[in-house]
């Protein structure tokens, strides 16, 4: 044990951290050498967050140890604590002062009670050898930070961080906003600053990121350290299989997955997947692309289809799903919504969206699905009135009659409409939010994440609901996080990354590797499988 | 009105039902619960009848028809300019132009009705203008996405700015007879012993209740103020409902104006200034939340018949105004301050 702490500048051992029920760590540990860049990989909720949020001071663990060049210690304190001891930290999310100065915005957080011991021309000095570093040799020091562009804001944050003095440097998905010309910049910086000696830490999105610059990988599933290796020794499959925990079935996927039709044959629900037979197509999505940069997405989401999709956070799904409901537009690109006798309707407006059948159920049940002062009922009902009322007059009782035909279908538990939503627990509202929209007949569903919060019992429920609604012709558009609820729900699973949709996977003939490799961008399965980018 | 198979709406009178429905084994804790969150929303309908049992028996010989009609006057006055303000409240909104509006409505009725305009035409003149201050605090709200505390404000100085003008070194100003005993505790509306304005607000108050849970924009307006995000996406016409609840608000507010015209015959921009504060008091007390999407214009009823109740009650004891407004600020703090309280997670189901 001593022996390893001397000849590392971090180790962490058993760590573990709860917040109520949810167990964010179990068992984490990691050991990050000087002189040494490490990669921490693993899926959306495997613990990445709340282990670099516990190494930058921000949370303290529960249990295990964290020895620090020798120091033994409980926690670290508090973000300046976790400073204090040469630890650098740039989060996820780009944290700047919008109508502060670049110069202000990179020395935030270092002055005292007042500013003293620092001249303007050093601040200058420091904040353009570290900016330089980064490839942003002209970005004015004076513009405030609101005018910067998002790579330009994510980057100053970084220098931020480096201009203090460091040995550990800690990058939570730092690069996901940068051009590749930026990128190379702060990959050079950091394979300097490893020739020196300091040690740097991060988390990426991206494999081909993770393979060329880190020289050790650690992985985490569902809190706990399954893996770690030397990247010179691991294979993009080894990494993959060892996030979604299937390493048991690495080879046998490798060996690949049989002829193109064979995959693409799904003999339970989808007899054939080709453009002529099948159940008509409700929605078709042409060329949308999401973003400037993004390949164009063309699709047809059939009749009784439940279509799943899934991407590490922030990488067009929601995006898309958004476009689908009309509440976003994409750089280029329609969905149409097609009749029953083929004719085509594009989506312009949410309200025109509507209008068209297309129903959303939002991702954030409180702040857009929940109306917390008003009745179950009138939660239910809200939607219906557009439709069921005389000359503005409600029409109660068809509302009632369709409340209680959904009460039934959904086994929803509420022993009286009138009382406040509140008391129903996350699951329930959900089947009340889902029940708004079933209650209208809708043409199409899009969902946004639904199971979220939701209780095993209650998502077995909802599983059933969704599938009944799917065998009466519905097509179901279902984003989650969870890739275990695609593979249960879903008959196929679109892919994104980047901003693109990288593969489509028929779920029959599909494993959790194969949606992890697609959603890290390792797409060379996924789209030789089942043209996803065909249009 | 009340159906007793229909649902409840949020802001019906709590009655015994929902304690009564609560499985009796198991649950004590949450029937304790919920029966101390009924008790306290239940307050201003035991408070109604528990001050004027006080007025009695503090002030002697108050119980005559003509103190419960001048009590009632009081009440109406309020009521009525409290109605619009209610319905914006519960939109999520405030109206701070009412005050402005009762102001220049009574300005317009003395001087036009002096100059011998018909009475019908004044009338209509009024109610289009209401419409349009109305419409312009809620469409201004919705376009420059700001809180129509800020809009209806401006439009409030806009307001009382063109009745200054319009008033400036005018004494002189008239209004029907019948107006005048329209709001005279004397006063009869047909062969009825009430003033028209106490039956004018019965009329009102049933026909606001009805409105706010029978109708589909009374739904909306609940929606639209318990969370504007999830209302647009639950296609509630957010625009729309802020421009008829904003509408009303002006409408009451230049009824109560006419009113008060009805009171002196002589034109005074400055008649509605007290109205700024008293009706957010009377919808506060009554219960309904600042926060929107909670309460109802029955309540908004007890909250001005307790406000009119405890001034009469004060006066009659001999309590000068500065009392009556710190009585009144107290009632308010320890009322909202028990109202609204949510149930805890433990009684979820």
């Amino acid at each position: 044990m001593n022996a390893v702490a001397e000849a590392s500048r971090l180790v962490i051992d058993g760590m573990s951290r709860s917040f109520g029920e949810t167990r964010a760590l179990t068992s984490a540990s990691l050991r990050v050498r000087p002189g040494e860049i490490h990669s921490l990989a693993g899926e959306n909720g495997s613990g990445k967050s709340t282990l670099i949020k516990i190494l930058s001071g921000v949370l303290r663990p529960d249990a295990g140890t964290l020895t620090w060049e020798g120091d033994v210690r409980k926690h670290l304190g508090s973000p300046s604590g976790a400073q204090g001891l040469g630890i650098a930290t740039v989060f996820q999310e780009t944290l700047v002062a919008p109508e502060m100065t670049v110069r202000d915005n990179i020395y935030l957080g270092t002055d005292r009670l007042f500013r003293y011991g620092r001249r303007k021309g050093e601040e200058v000095a420091g904040a353009r050898q570290a900016l330089g570093y980064l490839g942003l040799d002209g970005l004015g020091l004076e513009r405030p930070m609101w005018t910067l562009s998002l790579a330009e804001r994510q980057l100053t944050t970084i220098a931020r961080a480096i201009i203090r003095p460091w040995r550990l440097l800690i990058l939570d998905e730092a690069t996901s906003a940068l051009d590749a010309h930026h990128r190379d910049r702060l990959f050079d910086y950091l394979r300097l600053a490893r020739s020196q000696g300091k040690s740097v830490l991060f988390t990426s999105h991206r494999m081909d990121e993770v393979l060329g610059l880190a020289d050790h990988i650690t992985v985490l599933r569902q809190g706990a350290t399954v893996a770690t290796m030397a990247v010179s020794e691991a294979s993009r499959r080894g990494i993959l299989g060892h996030m979604s925990g299937r390493a048991d079935i690495i080879e046998v996927i490798s060996a690949g997955p049989g002829p193109d039709g064979a995959a693409r044959g799904d003999p339970r629900r989808r007899p054939d997947a080709g453009p002529q037979a099948g159940p008509r197509p409700v929605l078709h999505v042409a060329g949308l692309a999401l973003r400037a940069t993004s390949a164009p997405i063309t699709l047809e989401i059939r009749a009784g289809e439940i279509l799943g999709l899934a991407g590490l956070e922030g990488q067009g799904q929601v995006e898309f799903v958004e476009c689908l409901a009309g509440l976003r537009r994409a750089a280029s690109g329609q969905v149409q919504a097609l009749g029953e006798g083929g004719q085509a309707r594009a989506v312009h407006s949410y309200r025109g969206a509507n209008r068209l059948g297309i129903r959303y159920v939002p991702r954030d049940r409180r702040h857009e699905g929940l109306f917390g002062p008003l009745s179950v009922f009138d939660n239910f009902a809200v939607t219906l009135w557009s439709d069921f009322n005389r000359l503005g007059l409600l029409r109660r009782r068809v509302a009632r009659k369709r409340f209680e035909e959904f009460t039934q279908s959904s086994r929803l538990v509420s022993a009286s409409p009138g009382r406040p939503i509140s008391i129903l627990s996350g699951g329930n509202q959900q089947k009340v939010l889902l029940g708004r929209w079933i209650a209208m007949r809708p043409r199409v569903l899009v969902v946004n994440d639904p199971l979220r919060g939701v209780d095993a019992n209650t998502k077995e429920e909802l599983y059933g609901l969704f599938r009944r609604l799917a065998a009466d012709g519905v097509p179901i558009v279902f984003l989650s996080t969870e890739i275990v609820e695609l593979l249960t729900l879903t008959d196929q699973i679109g892919v994104f990354h980047e901003g693109s949709l990288v593969a489509m996977l028929p779920t029959e003939t599909s494993s959790d590797t194969d949606v992890v490799a697609a959603m890290f961008g390792d797409g060379e399965r996924g789209a030789s499988r089942n043209g996803a980018n065909d249009g | 009105m009340t159906d007793p198979n229909s649902i409840p709406a949020p802001d019906g009178p709590p009655g015994l039902a929902l304690a009564a429905r609560q499985p009796a084994a198991g649950a004590s804790r949450k029937a304790a619960a919920a029966t101390a969150a009924n008790f306290t929303s239940a307050l201003p309908y035991i408070l109604v009848p528990v001050l004027f049992i006080l007025s009695l028996t503090f002030i002697p010989g108050y119980f005559s028809k003509g103190s419960i009609v001048s009590l009632l006057i009081l009440a109406s006055l309020l009521g009525l300019s409290s109605l619009g303000q209610t319905m914006t409240i519960i939109a999520g909104g405030i109206d701070l132009s009412i005050p402005a509006v009762i102001g220049l409505s009574d300005i317009i009725v003395t001087q036009l009705y002096y100059r011998h305009w018909s009475l019908p035409v004044i009338f209509l003149a009024i109610a289009a203008l209401a419409i349009l201050i109305g419409t312009i605090s809620a469409v201004s709200s919705v376009l420059l996405h700001v809180h129509s505390l800020i809009t209806s404000f401006g439009m409030s100085l806009v307001v009382s700015g063109i009745a200054l003008e319009w008033s400036n070194g005018q004494t002189s100003g008239a209004v029907p007879g019948w107006l005048t005993s329209g709001v005279s505790a004397i006063g009869h509306t047909g062969p009825l012993p009430i003033p028209l304005i106490i039956i004018v607000w019965a009329v009102a108050s049933v026909l606001a209740v009805g409105f706010m849970r029978l109708t589909r924009i009374g739904r909306e307006t609940y929606a639209l103020g318990a969370n504007p995000v999830a209302a647009r996406l639950a296609i509630v016409r957010s625009t729309w409902t802020l421009v008829v609840v904003f509408s009303i608000s002006a409408l009451c507010a230049a009824m109560v104006g006419v009113f008060f015209a009805g009171y002196s015959g002589i034109p005074d921009p400055t008649v509605g200034e007290p109205y700024f504060f008293l009706t957010i008091t009377a919808v506060m007390i009554g219960g309904t939340s600042l926060l929107g999407g909670r309460g109802g214009y029955l309540r908004t009823v007890m909250g001005a018949l307790i406000v009119a109740e405890l001034t009469t009650l004060l006066v009659g004891v001999g309590f000068n105004a500065s009392f009556q407004e710190l009585a009144l600020g107290i009632l308010v703090i320890a009322l909202t301050s028990s109202y609204g309280r949510e149930l805890k997670v433990a009684a979820r189901i």
